[in-house]
């Protein structure tokens, strides 16, 4: 059971990253709003995964769309920390001690759902900026582009999430 | 001790993360333009592979519209050539004796040019860069200059057997010596960050005189030959110096859609650079 689960995440990552540097990198809404997607492999672990793995895969996730988009450490430093915090944002919007099993999705509880990504992606974007910004300041544009590409992004993630993950997949 | 123990064990995936963030962020700053390993960017084989699949796929998008350009490139070197043609045939009338002074051989050119194709632009942010399919076994090198059809690109940064990495004039971080078309006084070239088509024409003198639309050309430059288009004015801006002005200009070259390029290989880089470090040693 667990290794079809992480066999299932391995191949989310996998598509998640060509889709975010073949695709979504190259979107460039008014030229402000960029879909930030690869953070929604985070959204999707399950809930009482090893937080080594859920940490160190972050890291990994980032560490790759860097080396593919040439900014050395942006996006492994935001999408750590969301990773590490990831387990404290879901103790808010999940009641704990629940089942280990249980993925978030849309299907299983709307209103969860939807705070949880909104917080996620709003979370990793503004670390995203900053840590951008730190060599390259300029507060109204980078306030435009989080708030742009963040509401770029929930939009996509819930679309996404309502689509490819169907109902009986949420019993396992 | 146990206690001590206990609680290092209860706690140790924020060690893990705090670790794996000071990596992370060691990463971000030791980032220096001109010293990065190749294996961390989108020059090493395996990213430069994915690029170079997706962009054969894309490039069929664009195939249309390139031979358009290419057409009308070569309808307008026609035309010089016919005047260029009928110019020297003129002159052979006129002077009988030409034919004794024409070298026996052709002299050799100080710039060639190594074509090459965009696999990859990111702007999505402000921090961007351009994957190209040549590479060191093509005759790149760092610091060549880049130009498309229609202007400056950007400067080669890094290089692997066969893709290199470019920063294009849309990077906080490039920099570039200019002048406008029309008279003698060097500018630097930057962009601000905000818009992908315009970028800035900085430490010009007060007393510049200029109009809209002015051609903003390359001067001194080690990297570029003169008088390449960068852009074209297209107001006056805000300047952080009350001595100098500062100009936006559109750039000739169109980001959004830029396939086909150039890579400058200068005959004489070496030789110069090697003579002015030795100037700047005393």
């Amino acid at each position: 059971m667990k290794a079809i689960s992480i066999f299932k995440e391995i191949l989310l990552f996998a598509i998640l990253v060509l889709l975010q540097v073949l695709l979504f990198n190259r979107i460039s809404v008014f030229g402000w709003a960029t879909p930030i997607l690869y953070i929604f492999f985070l959204i999707k672990l399950p809930y009482g995964r090893n937080r080594f793995y859920v940490i160190i895969s972050g890291f990994l996730l980032g560490l790759i769309i860097d080396i593919f988009l040439n900014t050395p450490g942006m996006n492994a430093a935001a999408t750590t920390i969301v990773a590490t915090l990831r387990g404290v944002i879901l103790n808010l919007f999940y009641p704990k001690n629940e089942y280990e099993n249980l993925v978030p999705g849309i299907h299983v509880s709307v209103a969860a759902f939807i705070k949880f990504v909104v917080t996620m992606v709003l979370f990793h974007q503004v670390l995203l900026f900053f840590i951008e910004a730190f060599s390259f300041f300029n507060l109204t544009s980078t306030l435009i582009r989080i708030g742009t590409s963040s509401l770029l992004t929930i939009v996509l993630i819930l679309a996404l999430d309502s689509l490819l993950f169907r109902k009986e997949k949420i019993s396992n | 001790m146990k206690n001590l123990l206990n609680f290092i064990i209860r706690n140790s995936h924020w060690l893990v993360a705090i670790v794996l963030i000071v990596i992370s962020f060691y990463l971000v700053f030791s980032h220096n333009s001109y010293q990065r390993s190749v294996y961390l960017t989108s020059a090493n084989s395996v990213t430069g592979w994915f690029y170079e699949t997706s962009g054969k796929a894309t490039s069929f998008l664009h195939l249309s519209s390139n031979n358009k350009l290419l057409l009308e490139r070569n309808a307008q070197l026609e035309e010089e050539l016919y005047a260029l043609k009928s110019y020297l045939a003129n002159n052979r009338a006129d002077t009988l004796a030409l034919s004794a002074f024409v070298n026996d051989s052709i002299p050799v050119s100080q710039f060639s040019f190594i074509p090459a194709e965009v696999i990859n632009i990111s702007f999505a942010g402000p921090h961007n860069f351009m994957t190209i399919n040549k590479g060191a076994d093509h005759g790149v090198k760092p610091d060549m200059g880049v130009v498309s059809q229609s202007g400056v690109v950007g400067v080669v940064l890094n290089v692997s057997r066969k893709f290199s990495v470019i920063i294009p004039i849309i990077n906080p971080k490039f920099r570039l010596s200019a002048r406008l078309k029309n008279s003698d006084n060097t500018g630097s070239v930057s962009w601000d960050g905000k818009d992908i088509n315009i970028a800035q024409i900085g430490e010009l003198p007060k007393h510049e005189v200029f109009q809209t639309g002015d051609t903003v050309v390359t001067s001194f430059s080690r990297i570029f030959p003169k008088d390449i288009a960068i852009g074209y004015v297209t107001e006056q801006t805000l300047s952080k110096d009350d001595n100098f002005n500062t100009l936006n200009m559109r750039m000739a070259t169109d980001f959004y859609s830029v396939r086909d390029i150039l890579v400058i290989d200068d005959e004489y880089y070496e030789e110069q650079k090697k003579l002015e470090e030795t100037a700047g040693g005393i």
